[in-house]
């Protein structure tokens, strides 16, 4: 399995040379979107506890790096600086939600991308409202596409390999046990609530860098970094390739990113029905849920 | 500060309507109904398409699609309630179906029923219209009924049983299932009761299903979850907050007003104001 892993994650450094420009520009979007269900799923799929927010880490990645580099300061300090504040976002909602067993932190978490979007399009002097903010191509990762895409490329690739590291570590283990039985886990000596907020911490970096990098990748940065629609498509990804499995989610996240931006967007487009997209990946995921509840990687392969 | 105290109550009539439901589902089969909106949604949708057809019939006709929507919702649980995120994904990619269906058919400009009384009356030098008082004494009537069925009547102590222990209470051969799809039954009439009355006083658009449910969850953490004397108390407290927020500032507040509720209650008092658990 992990020389296959080895060998697949070298193959889109060929990518460049084959595809043209655009899908090219599609491909470095899709990876960094991998970051964002692989850290979904570390809540998700390895604590038990369902972050319905997670946009929001990476929309304050985002809009902080965009807003400090607008306004002079280095363009990867600034990026750094909005992981940071997602980082400390998530420490504050997860110490507060993280102690209590139940629904607590899936009833916060929903309450947040709208409160996000309100803040967003009430102040537009400041964050530009609806269209949101341009970035310019002199702040971008790379003046190229092809730059960017190897920059996206190494950060998800070096995301992936963390991400991997901790699953399997014993503090992966521990994090198992929580979530299978944390009475369990406690009673064994396992500080379920550090543990938990830990992952959730961890979680909120990685997603808060990548939503730095999507803004200076896209060269813009908008409500839709907030949105629903991102989140539900982060959640079916997890469960479409199976919760906690790692390589789950990113198979998930690669044919779901797939399905939306190549074919279910132009399929709406060519009906002149937007939102027929959303509607569909909607059905998906309730048939997801009965039919297929481990997901394409819990199902077929058992470790 | 007058109209505040009026328009509150009679807010808080309403939302009570929504949140008693959420909490009773909630307490007794442990499902976190995110699909609880829809409830609201469905009913005063139907009552708008069909009240040009069916006068105000159609409001009856409102109600009933909510039931039949309750009904269906606790039969798609069930196979999986023993799931908690595949319970709350399910019922969220239900609501957001659901509201993306009603986007895609109606458009998302708010719709409203005309109201079945008109005039107003004059209340220490506040109007209030009579449909505003209709729904408020509809509200209270059926609070008054909903705590009558459940502490006095068979099929309440058995809905208390349940939700206390529902492992005892099948061992004394209550029908669980039977008291599971009644207490959805119940949620969900309840929630659409509010929405017809809610569509005649002011509108619904395809927004009003996460917004609603936003306030519910303000409403029953604040109350405690489960406890449905928590949540009809607690209902009129944050509509009274919320009235105050959009009165003095603005409306738009108000969901960042019940966030910060929530996050405070679960500081200072997790299990809320009347808490059992």
């Amino acid at each position: 399995m992990r020389a296959l892993a080895i060998i697949l994650a070298l193959i889109p450094l060929l990518i460049p040379l084959v595809a043209p420009k655009s899908i090219l520009f599609t491909i470095g979007l899709l990876f960094l979107f991998v970051v964002y269900v692989v850290t979904w799923d570390l809540v998700a799929g390895y604590v038990g506890e369902v972050n319905l927010g997670h946009v929001v880490f990476v929309g304050i990645g985002a809009y902080t790096s965009v807003l400090l580099t607008l306004n002079g300061l280095n363009m990867w300090l600034s990026i750094l600086v909005g992981g940071m504040l997602s980082t400390l976002f998530g420490l504050a909602i997860g110490s507060v939600c993280l102690r209590l067993r139940g629904y607590y932190l899936a009833l916060v978490t929903a309450i947040l991308p709208l409160v996000f979007i309100q803040i967003v399009n009430i102040y537009p002097n400041v964050f530009g409202g609806y269209e949101g903010l341009s970035v310019g191509i002199n702040n971008a990762l790379h003046r190229t596409v092809e730059g960017r895409f190897y920059i996206s490329y190494l950060f998800t690739l070096a995301s992936l390999i963390v991400i991997y590291k901790i699953v399997n570590s014993k503090f992966g283990l521990r994090l198992k046990a929580i979530r299978d039985d944390p009475d369990l886990a406690e009673s064994l000596g396992i500080d379920v609530f550090k543990h938990k907020v830990l992952a959730f911490v961890i979680s909120a970096f990685f997603s808060g860098i990548a939503g730095g990098i999507t803004a200076f990748y896209r060269l813009s940065v908008g409500v839709d970094l907030f949105g629903i629609s991102l989140m539900l498509l982060i959640i079916i990804s997890a469960i479409l390739g199976g919760l906690g499995t790692y390589y789950g989610a990113i198979i998930g996240a690669v044919i779901v990113y797939v399905l939306k931006y190549m074919v279910l967007t132009s399929f709406a487009q060519s009906l002149g029905m937007a939102g027929v997209d959303d509607l569909i990946l909607y059905a998906l995921l309730i048939v997801l849920i009965y039919k297929l509840p481990k997901g394409i990687f819990g199902t077929f392969y058992k470790s | 500060m007058l109209p505040v105290l009026i328009i509150g109550a009679i807010w808080g009539g309403i939302l009570t309507l929504v949140a008693s439901g959420f909490t009773l589902t909630f307490g007794v089969g442990r499902i976190f109904n995110f699909a609880h909106g829809t409830f609201f949604a469905i009913s005063a949708y139907v009552s708008y398409i069909l009240y040009p057809h069916l006068g105000y019939l159609s409001v009856v006709v409102g109600i009933l699609s909510s039931a039949i929507l309750g009904l269906m919702l606790y039969f798609m649980v069930k196979p999986i309630r023993e799931n908690e995120i595949m319970v709350i994904l399910l019922t969220l990619s239900l609501a957001l179906l659901i509201e993306q269906v009603i986007l895609l058919t109606f458009g998302e400009d708010p719709v409203s029923i005309p109201p079945i009384f008109k005039g107003s009356l004059n209340f220490f030098g506040v109007e209030v219209t009579s449909t505003k008082l209709l729904s408020f004494i509809v509200a209270i009537i059926l609070i008054v009924l909903l705590e009558f069925t459940i502490s006095r009547t068979r099929i309440g102590k058995e809905i208390s049983a349940v939700s206390q222990d529902y492992e005892s209470a099948m061992i004394v051969g209550i029908n669980v299932e039977r008291v599971f799809m009644l207490t959805m039954l119940i949620s969900s009439i309840l929630a659409g009761i509010g929405g017809v009355l809610y569509a005649q006083i002011y509108s619904v658009n395809p927004e009003s299903i996460l917004e609603i449910l936003i306030v519910a969850f303000a409403i029953v953490v604040l109350g405690g979850l489960g406890s449905v004397k928590g949540s009809i108390v607690s209902a009129f407290l944050i509509s009274y907050i919320q009235t105050a927020v959009s009165y003095f500032s603005d409306a738009r507040w108000s969901e960042l007003a019940s966030l910060l509720v929530i996050i405070a209650v679960l500081i200072v008092r997790p299990k809320g104001l009347f808490g059992v658990e």
